[in-house]
């Protein structure tokens, strides 16, 4: 396709974003009107400013878009306030107070997308800072356990508190890990994906290649053990292990990982009383009832009052479960959506996964496909962890849901993420020429 | 890399099927299973969590009310609405409390479905209404005045005992309130643990202010009882308004050492109406060992002695002679002593105001009731109370003969204190001082009147008790302390019961 200045296939991805970001938001103001209907039977207060602030917000963020990603997937964006949308329609009809907050936190995080967006206007520059990014990364991890301004909120130490604010680096350092782990198995695949030996009809790398392995499985222990956040231990590990599967396409590295993680998690259970928690109420709630297994439990009967089609927004009793405005915010909509919302919920996840792989696909540049299968695969992969755990599919991990918990950090970083994508996509197009520049 | 992108997209797709054949799982498969668990209260929470009827007194006084709360006063239970009761400790014991955690009593338990409006034939009427989100709730109506009612707690004050009015032709309850009593708003809160401590203060509370005295507790009925002592004479046969006694202070019973004195150690004798007049309780303790246990027993029982209340309230209390006819065979003491109400004989403050009724409607006992009607939102009467015959322990001649007799101890005797009611109005009455202290100990005594009025054309009874708890009632009599309360009740209840 030749490049023009004015690319139709440009102005219909754009077209369409906007209209699907329009869908979106109308989901998210009727939705909003009928929690309010539901719960209190009557309009909510400002109906009228929550909107207009609502449409400008979404419009602001489809415009960054269009001035500096013209050529991206137009289905990112919209996938991505709609889940939004819906988290934040939940968390309003949860709580009127964390409404607010979290308002401001979506003003933030638009903000911070269209920074992303400005900012980064040639992904493959970003392989220049690598280093920095995973000093960044690594200092982000690791602030929590700081003495002074680290703190410990639902026995997990992911917590910074500087001045008024309270934040958790740990959701930014995923961005910085994976932007390090792209450009450095970028740079390195040739070399890592030269054999070893074979064992039992695996062919192992060399052995200085495990070097980066095993500092992913450093980091994973270091924050299981000391933040006691097995959640993201979880997700940093399978981060790393994916992008080396991609980036040598050897399924050792598969193997190899895994094997490393079962031994972790057999290790962590035998040597933490949270680890063994965590597995007993997985495998028997029931009998911890009135314990550890109230929240698991809670969640399990509002899944089953919401049926198939749910009690209706405001309609519910989702506030009786512990956690439910971030961790368990899946369990609330199961509750008032049912099962078709909960289902159009996981589709919407489906789709964001869907167009990060194919965006990762269709790059030519090794560092811009091994960031796109990073950044979708922390999406992606910290989505099933909360869902599986909330669900009873693995143990319970507490990580939010990206886009829906409520939370600053969580929600910040994943719109930055989104940013990264979208900014990754657009490149892509443009060197496809599909757009022009 | 292309190829392991795609098997990647593919492995994460598998994983996100996981989750959606779960989720089916706890929403299709197992949700029966999830909603009927005994631990999930959803299903009753949002049955508690509703609208839910008034209960009124027949005056149109509203004693218990659910109220939807404003929005900024909601607790952290996240309930909607609230149960409240106006009127606060004036009819606890008739109301009962609503709770979701300790479930409800009385009124509130017996009615629970008409108040929340989901018995069949309100469910019918709300058939045609389902769009119009329509208040199904129901009223429940009591026969209970709150004038009346207000005047029996002032009179009592804080005064631990009873007071309970009765419409005598209908057995319905014009007033029914004991002390001490609790206020049901305390313990209809939101918050399970906060009403479970409330509760449980209440229940080890001296005095048991939860139970309703006046028809859950027995006391010692003392001379009161003489009613049922001289109505069984009258219908064994075995006196008469003829039949007199010996003056005497001291009688010693059959097989006994120790004798039998009249209140106070007094001297006291005469024909049926002075005995009666004057409460001696030589001639009733003679009377009751002369007629023996056989008649004794099973006249007592014609009045409902030993069987639960029927009023239509739960766990109403039984009263009791103390004593089966092989218990009193072989000591003709014990019930000579029951024969003017001491000893183990107990009597539910109720159930005297009963037996007075009973005498003021010519023998026929009528079932008591605090529920008049209960009617539907939209002012349907759903059930109606008519007045039932309970039992017939006397002849109407033995009823006008005892009428007489109790108007002879409201003009000259031992209630002529204190039972002058207004315009003129002639009552009957008969008092009672239960000694429940044994010889040589201090004096300790519960007092007590049963009253009816008018007496030639009776239309209310009462019964009132004092517990004799202090030293100030103790050294009281029935008539000087019972009797102005009951004289009070009389006047105001006459005003509410037309002829």
């Amino acid at each position: 396709m030749l490049a023009s200045t004015v690319s139709p296939l440009a102005i219909a991805r754009r077209r369409n974003e906007l209209g699907l970001v329009l869908l979106a938001a109308f989901i998210t103001g009727a939705a909003y009107v009928l929690a309010s209907l539901g719960k209190n039977a009557s309009l909510p207060a400002r109906v009228g400013p929550f909107l207009v602030s609502l449409l400008v917000l979404l419009v602001c963020a489809h415009i960054g878009v269009r001035k500096f990603a013209r050529g991206a997937s137009p289905l990112l964006l919209p996938l991505a306030t709609l889940l939004h949308g819906v988290g934040y329609v939940m968390i309003a009809r949860l709580s009127d107070r964390l409404a607010g907050l979290q308002a401001t936190w979506s003003l933030i995080a638009v903000a911070c997308f269209i920074a992303v967006l400005v900012v980064v206007r040639r992904v493959t520059d970003l392989l220049r800072y690598q280093y920095t990014f995973l000093f960044l990364g690594v200092m982000l991890q690791l602030l929590p356990l700081v003495p002074g301004i680290g703190f410990s909120s639902g026995g997990a130490r992911i917590w910074v508190s500087i001045g008024p604010i309270n934040f958790q680096p740990g959701e930014f350092a995923k961005l910085c890990l994976a932007i390090f782990f792209a450009g450095y198995l970028a740079e390195q695949r040739e070399v890592l994906s030269t054999g070893g030996k074979r064992i039992a009809g695996v062919q192992l790398p060399e052995m200085r290649t495990f070097l980066p392995v095993m500092l992913a499985w450093g980091v994973s222990v270091v924050v299981m053990v000391a933040e006691k956040d097995l959640g993201s231990s979880l997700l940093f590990f399978t981060l790393f292990v994916v992008l080396l599967w991609v980036a040598t396409e050897r399924s050792g590295y598969l193997v190899f990982g895994g094997g490393l993680f079962v031994l972790g998690a057999f290790i962590a259970y035998n040597m933490f009383g949270h680890v063994r928690d965590r597995f007993t109420i997985w495998l028997d709630p029931w009998s911890h009832y009135n314990g550890k297994g109230y929240q698991i439990v809670q969640g399990m009967f509002g899944f089953a009052e919401g049926g198939l089609s749910g009690t209706g927004l405001g309609l519910g009793d989702p506030t009786r479960i512990p956690a439910v405005k971030n961790d368990f915010i899946f369990a609330a909509i199961g509750e008032e959506l049912g099962l078709f919302g909960a289902t159009a919920v996981l589709a919407a996840f489906v789709f964001i996964i869907g167009s990060g792989l194919r965006t990762a696909i269709r790059t030519d540049n090794a560092f811009e496909k091994l960031l796109a299968v990073g950044l979708t695969t922390i999406l992606g992969v910290q989505a099933f962890i909360i869902l599986a755990g909330v669900l009873r599919v693995l143990p319970l991990t507490g990580v939010t849901l990206p886009f829906m918990s409520y939370g600053g950090s969580s929600l910040v970083a994943n719109y930055m993420l989104l940013g990264l994508l979208i900014a990754i996509s657009h490149s892509s197009a443009r060197r496809l020429h599909e757009v022009a520049q | 890399m292309n190829r392991v992108i795609r098997r990647l997209a593919i492995g994460l797709l598998a994983c996100y099927a996981l989750l959606f054949v779960q989720l089916n799982v706890w929403q299709v498969g197992k949700r029966a299973d999830l909603r009927a668990n005994p631990l999930n209260n959803r299903e009753s929470v949002r049955q508690f969590d509703a609208p839910r009827g008034p209960i009124v007194t027949s005056d149109g006084v509203v004693i218990a009310q659910t109220v939807k709360m404003a929005k900024n006063k909601r607790d952290a239970s996240g309930y909607t609405y609230q149960r409240e009761y106006p009127t606060k400790e004036l009819f606890a014991n008739v109301s009962g409390y609503y709770t979701y955690a300790y479930g409800a009593t009385q009124v509130e338990h017996l009615y629970s479905d008409v108040l929340a409006g989901t018995t069949p034939k309100q469910q019918l009427l709300a058939v045609g209404s389902t769009f119009n989100n329509v208040d199904q709730t129901g009223e429940v109506q009591l026969t209970l005045n709150s004038e009346l009612q207000k005047l029996a707690q002032r009179q009592l004050g804080t005064r631990e005992g009873s007071a309970v009015v009765l419409d005598t032709r209908t057995g319905a309850v014009l007033a029914m309130y004991s002390n001490p009593t609790y206020d049901p708003n305390t313990v209809a809160v939101h918050n399970n643990d906060d009403a479970g401590v409330a509760l449980e203060t209440l229940a080890n509370a001296p005095g048991k202010p939860l139970l309703a005295n006046a028809y859950q507790e027995r006391y010692m009925p003392g001379s009161t009882f003489k009613v049922l002592t001289t109505a069984t004479g009258l219908e064994a046969g075995f006196i008469s308004m003829a039949s007199k006694w010996p003056n005497e202070n001291s009688w010693l019973p059959p097989n006994t050492k120790n004798p039998i004195a009249n209140y106070g150690k007094s001297t006291c004798g005469g024909d049926m109406a002075e005995v009666f007049r004057r409460s001696c309780n030589i001639p009733f303790a003679r009377m009751s060992a002369d007629m023996g246990p056989e008649v004794m027993v099973n006249g007592v029982k014609k009045w409902g002695v030993g069987e639960k209340l029927p009023i239509d309230l739960p766990n109403a209390a039984a009263s009791t002679f103390g004593g089966d006819v092989a218990d009193f065979t072989n000591s003709l003491a014990l019930l000579a002593i029951h024969g003017f109400g001491q000893g183990s004989v107990q009597m539910v403050p109720l159930h005297m105001a009963m037996v007075a009724a009973t005498v003021a409607n010519g023998g026929v006992m009528m079932k008591p009731y605090v529920v008049a009607k209960t009617l539907a939102h939209n002012g349907t009467v759903l059930t109606s109370t008519s007045p039932e015959v309970w039992r017939r322990p006397i002849s109407p001649a033995t009823a006008a003969t005892l009428n007489t007799l109790m108007v002879g101890v409201a003009k000259e005797g031992t209630a002529k204190c204190c039972l002058a009611l207004a315009g003129g109005i002639q009552a009957a009455a008969k008092t009672g001082t239960a000694q429940l202290n044994a010889p040589g100990e201090t004096q300790r005594s519960h007092a007590w009147i049963i009253a009816f009025a008018p007496a030639e054309a009776p239309r209310v009874a009462v019964a009132v008790m004092l517990k004799g708890v202090n030293a100030q009632i103790s050294a009281g009599t029935g008539g000087t302390l019972a009797g102005p309360v009951a004289k009070v009740l009389l006047d105001r209840a006459l005003k509410v019961v037309p002829q």
